[in-house]
């Protein structure tokens, strides 16, 4: 064995040196370098259809059938937020998101709910966030009967029993007393806190007594409020036939009806631009957390194509301007994150964030308010618009690579009053930006001078005091002790 | 662990994620069984030992791409712990034609770099004797050499390059046992993986190395600031006097300050021969043209003999160990007992178990320690699923008001039940059937089918057990699980790790 790969190495030793006479060069290559490749043409991405219907009590459906694993996955969005719940009563949202299916329904209790889905391996799962409340169901396909008749009891008649609202109210007191252990936590919490406002309803959070306001009946009349067919968009993925599972959903929310209903206002965020240095001590760490930023935006503003170019520029992944800089070329730290964000339906922030060891706070912070600063001062570059862009538009086929991202997205989009082409508007628009634009975008929406800072850390050990970079307010986080 | 970055994985949290995408198991429903699979499947080596798993998946045209390198922290020894993870980092500074503008001259500056720092290390070594104006000189000269060095750089090509190829989800991770290098990618783009990727591993070069060192600390930084990092990294290190395992993953701060490129170098020479990789592309591609670009691109690269294992056997422990981690957050508890590798019989019988005692709702630990009791928030379990002997561990996440006291001997009490009464059939048929569902859960991602391919073919000897473990947990039984407890969850075998909540001294 050996003797033979010997020789064949002698052959093509020699054979090598042969060539390398005639081609009197001997750094032979095997393959190309990338710079000398030439991609063939990208094959065509097939977009699936989605189906939409109505059923009679107003429920929208959005359906995508999919054959290729033996399962079927639903997804619900109800119009509904802990935007929307009292200033004296935060976590009511939450609490009622949750018990909606812990609590068990009027004929089954939560825990049965448990049993008789795990033992054939399904979910389903409730919960309400910010601006929506949520509802899936995933079972293998043979199972579909079972997991939406669970699905629609949860969603029609949740009995909220006192005993899993009890243990949803441990698990928030728990987390309020836990709430300080993570230092981006602390850091991302009061940055949100600053942009919008402590009372804000985009970021206030609860305490030990807004817990203890809150009582079943009022879970039971904010189920009441939001809960009705009309006020609901469902999606269907997977295994099935779209006219059978019509039918089949029909039947899982038969005899609940539509009800006329009008959605509270939610106040606007009304931000003032203004410059502040905050510090937030915490003495156990060697490392600050660090943020920085502003209000951001919202994604119907025309402006959000260029912003989703400038964002690839200056905080897109390892290529960003960001991430070269303060950890590629300075080593200050592990990540580095920075985003204009744009939401849906209310204003987003502009931040930059990272962990940089406590003897390089100010020099980081620094360094990240200059890259801000620079964006609004330059056109940015030919290669840098180039590699901003092709990067968008060539992952712009992982859109569409798995069925759930695609049929979630259409429907996010219907829940917000998105056009359905959105993405599609999106990645022309993005096609045309140039120099100029993202230049007048960044000198309309970031604000260098105007940013405001939050350090989550050790001050004796900065590199230097924070008030070189203004007054500095110190913000105390002790958690308020409950009453009883 | 990872490069990173990348989104805020870190080192503990990205083996949770390795672990959790490698989890199990199931067999097969009617259209996703192994027959079916085997169809889609090509496997093939280069006479160089490179070992490539082709799965045709045409769903969309993208592809995704896993190179498994079998080395890890576990192969590191005393001294240079970290410098598995540190490479990894390094494997994406690019090569001698990819990210330089004269490879000659920069290699020139590198060498007065390491020469100055190697001085620097010598220098400090005399401690108080140390000649402080010498190491001001040397630190200049250092800097003078750092400076040289970057005028030849190409800022980020490797980046930049499959970023504008539209590339998604390109990171690495390192764990105990493997580095593993991933990205998904448009499915023209597969020539553009296959230079890049070839390059990475015939030619790389360690540039930047002293200033992605810097990083690297302060991705240690961020875990030492995490409480449960700390617990872990205190509980690891009991738990183990032997076995590299009892290491953390991304070193101790004192080796990754002083780990030089030379040493990068030589474990790279190593550890990645091309006969210790195996890589898995799953997606939109002919499975002859991945051969003949393979053939191309891989087979002239030399490589050397796969290296040896680690031969240390964690002797057994002679009594419970424990560790009080005194900090300033909430409490914690953690219970790990010594169990065996993932080739061992038994780790069926512990995937059964992990999931009767510790997965879902109705789990038995959330049925007590969450739902009856209400003494804690959270319980989880996980069962080693490494090269070598891992560990079982039971954790809780106490409930406000409650003590970790109260939820280990609560723990305890259900690990005591396993051993005295034989599981019910209801629960073992539960745990079959979810571990059936959850591989057919896993069927339909590229990326995560790439990994499970890799980490079966490697770390079991044959990518076809992601299937066959599904038949190795339907035979399980309630004497088995019996049997399992009461030999491996013993006090002698036990190591627990607390965070008992104590003030900061500022």
């Amino acid at each position: 064995m050996r003797n033979n790969r010997f020789s064949v190495i002698s052959v093509f030793i020699f054979l090598a040196f042969g060539l390398c006479f005639i081609a009197s060069s001997c750094t032979q290559r095997y393959g190309l370098h990338y710079k000398e490749l030439k991609y063939p043409k990208l094959g065509e991405v097939e977009i699936p259809k989605v189906e939409k219907a109505t059923l009679a009590n107003g429920m929208q459906l959005f359906l995508l059938e999919d054959p290729e694993l033996p399962l079927i996955n639903m997804f619900a969005m109800i119009r509904s937020g802990s935007i929307y719940e009292p200033t004296d009563k935060i976590g009511l949202a939450s609490i009622t998101g949750t018990v909606m299916r812990t609590g068990g329904t009027t004929t089954k209790t939560g825990d049965e709910i448990d049993e008789e889905l795990e033992r054939i391996a399904a979910s389903v799962k409730t919960g309400i966030g910010l601006n929506a409340g949520y509802a899936s169901m995933s079972v293998l396909k043979e199972d579909i009967d079972t997991g939406l008749a669970i699905l629609g009891d949860v969603l029609m008649n949740p009995a909220f029993r006192e005993d899993k609202i009890e243990l949803a109210k441990i698990r928030h007191r728990s987390a309020i007393a836990r709430r300080n252990d993570s230092v981006s936590q602390i850091g991302r919490r009061e940055f949100s806190k600053l942009i919008y406002g402590p009372e804000s309803v985009y970021t206030r959070h609860t305490e030990y007594a807004t817990i203890d306001n809150i009582t079943r009946d009022d879970l039971l009349s904010f189920h009441k409020k939001f809960y009705h067919p009309n006020n609901i968009i469902l999606s269907v993925w997977g295994d099935f036939d779209t006219k059978e599972m019509i039918k089949k959903i029909k039947k899982a929310f038969k005899g609940w009806e539509k009800a006329d209903m009008e959605l509270p206002m939610v106040p606007e965020v009304k931000y003032q631009f203004r410059p502040t240095v905050n510090l937030i001590r915490k003495e156990d760490i060697n490392q600050t957390s660090v943020y920085l930023g502003h209000i951001g935006g919202i994604m119907s503003d025309p402006d959000y194509f260029a912003l989703v170019v400038m964002n690839e520029i200056l905080g897109g992944g390892f290529t960003g301007r960001m991430f070269k800089n303060i950890r590629s070329r300075m080593g200050l730290a592990y990540s580095v994150n920075c985003i204009y964000t744009c939401n849906f339906d209310f204003p987003g922030a502009f931040y930059v964030a990272c962990h940089t060891k406590s003897e390089a706070t100010v020099r980081a912070i620094r360094l990240m308010m200059e890259e801000v600063k620079k964006m609004t001062e330059n056109e940015v570059t030919d290669e840098e618009l180039n590699l901003a862009k092709e990067s968008y538009l060539n992952s712009f086929v992982f859109n569409f690579d798995t069925k759930d991202e695609i049929i979630r997205r259409l429907m996010t989009y219907e829940y917000f009053g998105y056009p359905a082409d959105f993405l599609e508007k999106t990645k022309e628009n993005v096609e045309k930006v140039n120099q100029k634009d993202i230049l007048r975008i960044a000198r309309k929406h970031l604000k260098p001078d105007k940013m405001q800072i939050i350090a989550v850390g050790r001050p004796k050990d900065f590199d230097e005091p924070l008030s070189v970079l203004g007054p500095v307010r110190e913000i105390d986080i002790t958690i308020p002790a409950p009453t009883k | 662990m990872k490069h990173a970055m990348r989104r805020f994985c870190g080192v503990f949290n990205c083996m949770l994620l390795f672990f959790a995408m490698a989890v199990v198991a199931p067999t097969l429903a009617e259209a996703q069984d192994l027959a079916e699979f085997e169809k889609r499947m090509t496997e093939f080596t280069l006479d160089n030992g490179l070992k490539f798993l082709v799965l045709e998946r045409h769903e969309a045209p993208v592809v995704s791409f896993h190179t498994y390198a079998d080395v890890g922290a576990v192969d590191e020894v005393k001294g240079i712990t970290g410098l598995a993870h540190l490479f990894e980092h390094m494997a994406f500074k690019g090569t001698k034609t990819i990210g330089t503008r004269d490879y000659e001259a920069e290699a020139r500056a590198m060498a007065k770099m390491d020469e100055a720092f190697l001085a620097m290390k010598a220098e400090r070594r005399k401690g108080n004797g140390a000649d402080k104006t010498r190491l001001e000189e040397l630190q200049k000269q250092f800097k003078e050499a750092q400076e040289q060095a970057q005028k030849y750089l190409v800022h980020d090509e490797y980046e930049e390059v499959l970023t504008q190829a539209g590339s998604v989800g390109f990171n690495a991770y390192t764990s105990r046992d493997a580095t593993q290098y991933i990205v998904s990618l448009p499915s023209n783009k597969v020539e553009l993986w296959m230079s890049l990727e070839s390059e990475r591993f015939l030619n790389p070069v360690l540039r930047e190395f002293y200033k992605e060192r810097d990083v690297v600390m302060e991705e240690r930084r961020m875990m030492e600031n995490s409480p449960y990092g700390r617990l872990r990294e205190e509980f690891q290190a009991i738990a183990y006097k032997a076995h590299p395992y009892g290491e953390p993953v991304i070193g101790h701060m004192s080796d990754v300050r002083t780990i030089t490129r030379g040493e990068a170098e030589a474990f790279f020479k190593k550890y990645y021969g091309l006969s210790n990789l195996t890589i898995a592309i799953v997606g939109d591609v002919d499975p002859q043209e991945i051969r003949r670009l393979a053939e191309l691109y891989f087979a002239h690269i030399p490589s050397g003999p796969k290296p040896e294992p680690v031969e240390t056997v964690e002797p057994p422990q002679r009594g419970e160990r424990r560790v009080i981690v005194e900090d300033p957050s909430q409490p914690r508890v953690l219970i790990g007992y010594h169990q065996l590798s993932v080739n061992h019989p038994d780790s069926a019988v512990f995937e059964a178990i992990a999931d009767i005692m510790g997965r879902g709702r109705t789990s038995r630990l959330s049925k007590s320690l969450v739902k009856e009791k209400k003494i804690a928030v959270s319980t989880r379990t996980r069962r080693s699923w490494n090269k070598y002997p891992g560990l079982f561990t039971f954790s809780a996440v106490p409930a406000k008001g409650r003590t970790n006291q109260e939820c280990e001997e609560a723990i305890y009490a259900e690990i005591e039940r396993l051993k005295t009464e034989p599981v019910s059939p209801e629960e073992l048929a539960k745990a079959k059937t979810r571990a059936r569902a959850s591989l057919i859960r896993q069927l339909a991602s590229n990326d995560g089918l790439a990994a499970q391919m890799t980490f079966y073919e490697v770390i079991t000897g044959d990518w076809r057990n992601l299937f066959n473990q599904l038949d190795k947990i339907e035979q399980v039984t309630a004497e088995d699980i019996q049997r399992a407890a009461k030999k491996y969850f013993t006090s002698k075998n036990r190591t627990v790790g607390v965070i008992e909540t104590t003030p900061t001294e500022n």
